[in-house]
């Protein structure tokens, strides 16, 4: 997080032409479209929709039953497509499952495979940029609310997040929220630690 | 009015308009991002007397249907006004001539900025809100909606902004309020793109001559700058300043 | 979609079950209330309440008009409600629709019941009155907008300036004095889910739900009410949140100024 600076849209980010995710050239200089922390020629967006992208893992709700498969509800303006040839299981309306994104065309119909049904628990709609933080450097973070919580939590790329198992689900909610608001700040982790220690039952 | 001609008040004198600004200062600007919690994005702007509220959604899918773009996301703006919103009498429901056309022109400035082609088949929503009016509302309210949309994340090639300028008492002058728009020779709202210098809403009445006009946009251009800059603030303290929760504030 | 409804209810039910709501509330706890009085200049009264995540305005202007045939010397009271397209991705751009008026209607009925605005004051001369022009602003969604427009609408009331009347004409921008209110009324609206009932729903939890009741009351009286949704209440439910009501209503009242 070294000399990263918050960029806004249309904000010089370089004087030459650069091939940068979420910038864009003119005349030979590379300008931000978003609002981003930019550091070292990299730029991350703060806010924004889920760009559907062919390997991403998603957590997704099943919106619709259909005679060869599912459409599924994957926090994005385009329902992702099951077929049921991808899977064993058959699923309900409603039911929440974990599956990789296994196409993206130009106008972005989406299939899913590798599909599992996620056990009952509570979804937590956030946004894809924050899931990087809430997953934490080598899974820190999601650990440390695992096991601070005693539940069980899928991180879908696309910014959903299934909440199960016996443990606190509220508290685990409310401390993906905190993340959510200072998913850019430093020292993070620790804070997560501190609220959840004084927070947990018992 | 009731009828009755208004007796024009002196807009410009001693160097002062009626308010005290000089011809080239801007009414004080205010402006908070993310107050609402449902939209994908939000601002709330002071701008004077004017008090705007600005929400985004999208992109999301274009519904209907039938007006979807294989190519692209389709933009949509709503500029209302609320009931309460004048000192005058209460406001009757629903969309004016008057707000059709703010909302078009609103509209239309952002479709040159936003990156629409990422996102075929969906539709980005902007609606803004006027809830106190003071003159000047369609500038504050784009200048409002493009900081709702940064929040939002959509992407843009620039965060645009417009601002007036009015033909007072002979004098050109930016930012008019409502007194001086009402008693004033001419308006002309403009929104820029910074970035390149271009016009991306352009509105005028009255009468002016090529060297006013020139005039007008050079004093627009300046103030631009000052009001760009109160955008880029408002975005950046909401990761700087971080809140908890989300709550629209106004005084 | 009804679907999601249906497993909300399921999952509603479990949580309720335990005493502790998905966000950590008490069966009868409202969410953090936030009021703002007096946040406009334009409008002759104004307010801001928010519950949690919902946030509404509520706007106060008068006008000259004549009275009801049937009530000449009555000032008249209109309230209505505008479910803002920026307030929630389920409400559209367009005239009001039966959750719109309902709302206002639900409003309109406390105040007017209770008598705290004396609508004879409003009488200016013979053919004119005053008209009180109360609108709801919906400008965020997260459950419950009928106690939020109730504490917003009361407030904008409270802090309502009369206008200056001269021959017959409102003199904008000039007042004369405050609007004299007897009482002040508030709202509390229960959510029932099977046998359970609850204070102050969230969106989530309207979803699933099977009813509401909305119970508006003076200090002394109950002065409006309204069921919503396809269940049921005992009578026995009716008194108990009643009691709820009044309660409930001393702690909203006291954020009232």
């Amino acid at each position: 997080m070294t000399h990263s600076r918050i960029v806004i849209p249309g904000e010089l980010l370089s004087d030459r032409a650069e091939q940068i995710p979420y910038a864009f050239v003119e005349k030979g200089k590379t300008y931000s479209t978003v609002v981003g922390l930019f550091s070292e020629g990299k730029l991350v967006p703060l806010e924004g929709p889920y760009e559907p992208l062919e390997g991403d893992i998603v957590v997704g709700v099943i919106s619709e039953v259909k005679f060869s498969g599912y459409s599924v509800e994957i926090n994005s303006p385009y329902i992702a497509f099951l077929s049921s040839r991808e899977i064993r299981e058959r699923y309900s309306m409603g039911d929440a499952i974990l599956a990789r994104i296994s196409m993206v065309d130009e106008v972005k119909n989406i299939e899913l495979s590798d599909a599992k049904k996620l056990p009952q628990g509570r979804l937590v709609k956030s946004s894809s940029v924050k899931i990087p933080r809430i997953i934490g450097k080598k899974n820190s973070m999601i650990s440390l609310l695992q096991s601070a919580t005693g539940c069980e939590i899928y991180a879908g790329r696309n910014g959903y997040i299934w909440i199960s198992g016996k443990g606190d689900q509220s508290l685990a909610e409310r401390a993906i929220r905190i993340i959510e608001v200072q998913a850019h700040t430093q020292g993070l982790t620790d804070r997560i630690a501190a609220f959840l220690k004084s927070h947990s039952k018992g | 009015m009731n009828g009755e001609v208004a007796k024009a008040p002196e807009l410009y004198k001693d160097g002062r308009r009626l308010d005290g600004r000089a011809l080239d200062e801007l009414r004080p600007i205010k402006i908070e991002a993310r107050v609402l919690n449902d939209a994908d994005g939000s601002a709330y702007i002071e701008w004077g007397k004017n008090k705007i509220l600005a929400g985004v959604y999208g992109p999301s899918e274009c519904i209907p249907r039938h007006d979807q773009s294989l190519y692209r996301s389709v933009i949509r703006c709503r500029y209302n006004m609320a009931p309460f919103s004048g000192l005058e009498e209460h406001g009757k429901g629903g969309p004016s001539r008057r707000s059709k056309e703010l909302s078009k022109v609103i509209k239309e400035a952002f479709e040159n900025v936003i990156i629409s082609e990422n996102f075929p088949k969906t539709q980005i929503e902007i609606f803004v809100e006027v809830l106190q009016s003071d003159g000047g509302t369609r500038c504050a309210a784009l200048t409002a909606a493009a900081v709702a949309l940064a929040d939002a994340g959509i992407p843009m090639k620039d965060l645009i902004c417009a601002v007036a300028v009015g033909k007072i008492a002979g004098h050109m002058a930016v930012d008019p309020s409502k007194e001086e728009d009402n008693f004033g020779e001419s308006d002309m709202p403009i929104a820029f793109s910074l970035r390149t210098g271009e016009i991306l809403l352009f509105q005028m009445d009255g009468l002016l001559t090529k060297e006013e006009l020139a005039k007008g946009f050079s004093l627009a251009r300046a103030a631009a700058e000052k009001i760009h800059k109160i955008q880029v603030d408002a975005i950046k303290k909401v990761y700087t300043e971080p809140k908890e929760e989300r709550l629209l504030l106004i005084k | 979609m009804e679907f999601i409804n249906e497993i909300k209810r399921d999952v509603l039910s479990s949580v309720l079950k335990t005493g502790r709501r998905a966000d950590n509330r008490g069966r009868y706890d409202y969410r953090k209330i936030v009021i703002q009085p007096e946040i406009l200049q334009n409008a002759e009264g104004s307010a801001l309440a928010a519950i949690g995540k919902s946030q509404v305005m509520a706007g106060v202007k008068f006008d000259v008009a004549a009275p009801f045939p049937d009530r000449p010397t009555e000032g008249v009271l209109s309230t209505s409600a505008d479910l803002l397209p920026l307030a929630s991705d389920l409400f559209e751009a367009g005239p009001p629709g039966d959750d719109a008026i309902e709302l206002a209607r639900v409003v309109d009925r406390g105040i007017r019941s209770s008598g705290t605005i004396d609508l004879n004051s409003f009488y200016l001369e013979e053919g004119k009155v005053l008209a009180l022009y109360l609108d709801i602003y919906v400008l965020d969604h997260d459950g419950n907008l009928i106690d939020a427009s109730a504490l917003a609408a009361m407030s904008a009331l409270l802090s309502t300036r009369m206008p200056k009347v001269e021959d017959g004409k409102i003199i904008r921008g000039e007042y004369a004095g405050k609007l004299q209110l007897k009482e002040k009324v508030v709202s509390c609206t229960f959510g029932k889910i099977g046998e359970q009932t609850f204070l102050d729903p969230s969106l989530d939890e309207e979803k699933g739900m099977d009813c509401r009741l909305t119970l508006s009351t003076t200090s002394t009286h109950l002065c409006a009410a309204q069921k919503g949704g396809w269940g049921s209440f005992s009578e026995r439910d009716i008194m108990e949140l009643l009691d709820i009501s009044f309660e409930k209503g001393k702690e909203l009242r006291a954020m009232l100024k």
